[in-house]
């Protein structure tokens, strides 16, 4: 197939008419606003906020709020001593929550894209192969997804932490092993009508090998709705890292991650809602700015939606 | 091939799906954790070393050669038993009913053999997902369709926001502010005290004490307290049961209501511009008669389908809520299983869990078929 080149005019029209659709709808810019600044923010978080400060204790300022917008109506608040005004509190080891909130962004996102990136690349070797090789391997990696399709993936993510460790290596690996399967689906289909069309049967009689023609030509063409529920996946498997971390799975409690943080605040959440309000925003944010973002690239590269 | 045929085939399928997902786990629970904590709940402090011993080689985990409890402990090479062969014990005992004893207490107390414990408990899991199944399907449909015929204009924009933010919000969270709304901040007065508007702790509510102390009046038709309040015509219970489940319920629903919603718009969007809907609108019906009695039908069946996985979304998603709401559930018990290595209730656990999702995939494709002629396997 020829390549088109970056100065290509039909591409880059296509990119523009892109664009154009993305930008007629408000909503997917607050999306690109929203993910683009968490990857920003959690690039440069190294550089406002010490990392080693995640494991400094001052406990004389634990659970205190001195920001002047609001108290909470929370009985005998602690206002923190001093002068220095700590925006979101802090929490139960006198840390600066608004600091350990930037802290754990990197993390948490640095684990999001990996668990999706590893999950895309077993997904589409996996599915790709099987359904271009189609027959008794096609069935085999078929019969593999049912059974990871017939177990909710939290509760099989909560199994496999439960029998290995509490590590960060293992809860990452959980929600992998819970994560692949979607990506073989969704390849599958796409390679399956991809590999019927003429240019593949073309490219078979000029004698390119299999592999070649896989790897090059049909995956290339049929990845676009794979990159698209990658952005949205991004979204979701913060969320279920963070619960994971939430509902206890967690390698240390001083750990700056944004399910640990709320998790650790739970139990003074009467005296200190913002333990659990601000992590919890936060994933609320990332994950809305990735699924927005998802979603629109999805409307705007939708071929039935696009006159 | 009939849809006898079919249906027999997806039933072999999911007998191999289950035996599998037994597999995975048992082989998971065995292999990653030390012997000896497979038989942790069927110990109690007046066993002596012998009997444990005798225990541990009834239960397949020992050897019969094992010469002593130290021994096993100590995982010396001639008490260990090969997985393959724990597993064939195993199997046997599950295919008759026997899943062992369990670490939990049940809801009742007492009985401690991992079926109690597992079924006095699931009937409120599967009210509590039931009720997220009806909230999810009863508010995404009206959203999704208003999302379509108005789409990209101020409606559509709403309900789109509404959805995205749904399947984005971290469940905990969203369980813990409504708490904090309902519970603290949003009070009634009520005797001496002020109390939480709606309660946040458990299958009932705490204004309601008499109705604990004489639920005698109460038949246990399916185990859970709604419906068998309802069924008994006991008022009070009801409406106390029932209020207690609309926090949970919320919570449960929210992000399965957000991509539900996305579902029906796409579906009833690709609908509206079939030529059929073109030809019904040029014969001037009224454009309600075009959406529902036209576009909506035909968009429906899409929807049905991913109904399935979204109620793999909802048991997924009630271990979350259940641990939030202290509600008496598996999903709650699950959590704490893993903290005390209850191999034998996570084992339960997530059969049953997959169960439930294999035989509700088969009935929405059977389903499927029978709503839709042209279907054929």
């Amino acid at each position: 197939m020829e390549k088109l080149g970056p100065g290509d005019t039909r591409r880059k029209s296509e990119l523009r008419y892109t664009l154009h659709l993305m930008r007629q709808n408000p909503i997917v810019l607050v999306g690109i606003v929203l993910a683009i600044g968490s990857v920003v923010l959690s690039l440069i978080s190294g550089l406002i906020i010490n990392p080693a400060s995640g494991n400094t204790q001052d406990l004389p300022l634990r659970l205190c709020w001195n920001n002047p917008v609001t108290d909470w109506g929370v009985h005998n608040l602690f206002v923190c001593p001093g002068a220095h005004v700590y925006p979101l509190g802090t929490d139960a080891y006198g840390r600066d929550l608004l600091g350990m909130i930037i802290l754990a962004l990197p993390l948490d996102l640095e684990i999001a894209l990996t668990i999706v990136a590893s999950a895309v690349a077993i997904g589409v070797g996996m599915g790709a192969v099987a359904a271009y090789a189609g027959g008794l391997l096609d069935e085999a990696v078929l019969r593999i997804t049912d059974v990871f399709f017939s177990i909710p993936g939290l509760s099989l993510a909560i199994v496999l932490v439960t029998f290995f460790s509490h590590s960060l290596f293992w809860l990452t690996t959980a929600v992998l092993v819970v994560w692949w399967p979607t990506y073989v689906r969704l390849i599958r289909s796409q390679v399956l009508t991809e590999k019927e069309k003429p240019y593949v049967e073309a490219l078979r009689s000029t004698g390119a090998g299999r592999l070649r023609i896989l790897f090059r030509h049909i995956v290339p063409n049929s990845i676009y709705p794979v990159l698209v529920q990658a952005t949205l996946d991004v979204g979701g498997v913060i969320l279920v890292f963070s619960t994971l971390m939430f509902i206890g799975f967690s390698p240390s409690p001083l750990l700056p991650e944004l399910g640990n943080l709320a998790h650790a605040g739970i139990e003074n959440v009467f005296i200190a809602p913002w333990l659990v309000l601000f992590p919890g925003l936060t994933i609320l944010l990332i994950a809305l700015g990735f699924n927005l973002l998802g979603d629109g690239i999805r409307d705007a590269l939708d071929p039935r939606l696009r006159r | 091939m009939k849809l006898y045929e079919y249906i027999v085939r997806r039933l072999v399928l999911m007998v191999f799906v289950l035996f599998v997902v037994s597999l995975i786990v048992f082989l998971l629970a065995r292999g990653a954790l030390p012997p000896e904590t497979a038989l942790a709940p069927y110990i109690t402090p007046r066993l002596d070393d012998s009997a444990k011993l005798a225990l541990a080689k009834s239960l397949a985990v020992a050897t019969q050669s094992c010469p002593a409890w130290s021994a096993f402990l100590q995982h010396q090479p001639s008490c260990l038993v090969p997985l393959w062969e724990q597993y064939t014990v195993w199997l046997q005992n599950v295919l008759v009913g026997n899943w062992g004893y369990s670490l939990l207490p049940g809801i009742s107390g007492g009985t401690t053999t991992t079926w109690d414990v597992f079924t006095s408990r699931f009937a409120y899991t599967a009210e509590l997902a039931i009720a997220g199944a009806l909230m999810t399907i009863i508010f995404a449909f009206p959203m999704g369709v208003i999302s379509a015929t108005h789409n990209n204009k101020l409606p559509d924009h709403v309900s789109r926001l509404i959805a995205i933010a749904g399947y984005s919000m971290p469940i905990f969270w969203l369980g813990f502010l409504l708490q904090l709304l309902f519970g603290v901040y949003i009070t009634i007065p009520r005797g001496a005290f002020s109390l939480g508007l709606l309660p946040t702790n458990g299958a009932f509510s705490t204004t309601c004490g008499a109705c604990l102390e004489s639920p005698g009046t109460i038949t246990a038709y399916s185990g859970m307290p709604v419906f068998d309040s309802l069924l008994s015509g006991n008022v009070t219970y009801f409406w106390d049961t029932l209020v207690a489940l609309i926090l949970p319920t919320i919570t449960l629903s929210v992000s399965t209501l957000g991509a539900l919603t996305r579902i029906v718009r796409s579906s009833m969007m690709e609908a509206l511009r079939q030529d059929y809907v073109l030809l019904a609108r040029s014969k001037g019906l009224k454009e309600r008669v075009v959406v529902y009695r036209h576009a909506f039908r035909n968009a429906v069946l899409p929807a049905i389908t991913i109904s399935g996985l979204i109620f793999a979304f909802l048991l997924g998603g009630v271990v979350v809520v259940e641990y939030i709401f202290s509600w008496p559930g598996v999903g709650a018990a699950a959590v704490t299983a893993t903290t005390v290595f209850d191999v034998n209730f996570l084992e339960l656990y997530v059969l049953i869990t997959s169960l439930v999702i294999v035989v509700a995939n088969l009935g929405v494709d059977i389903l499927y078929a029978i709503l839709d002629p042209r279907i054929k396997y």
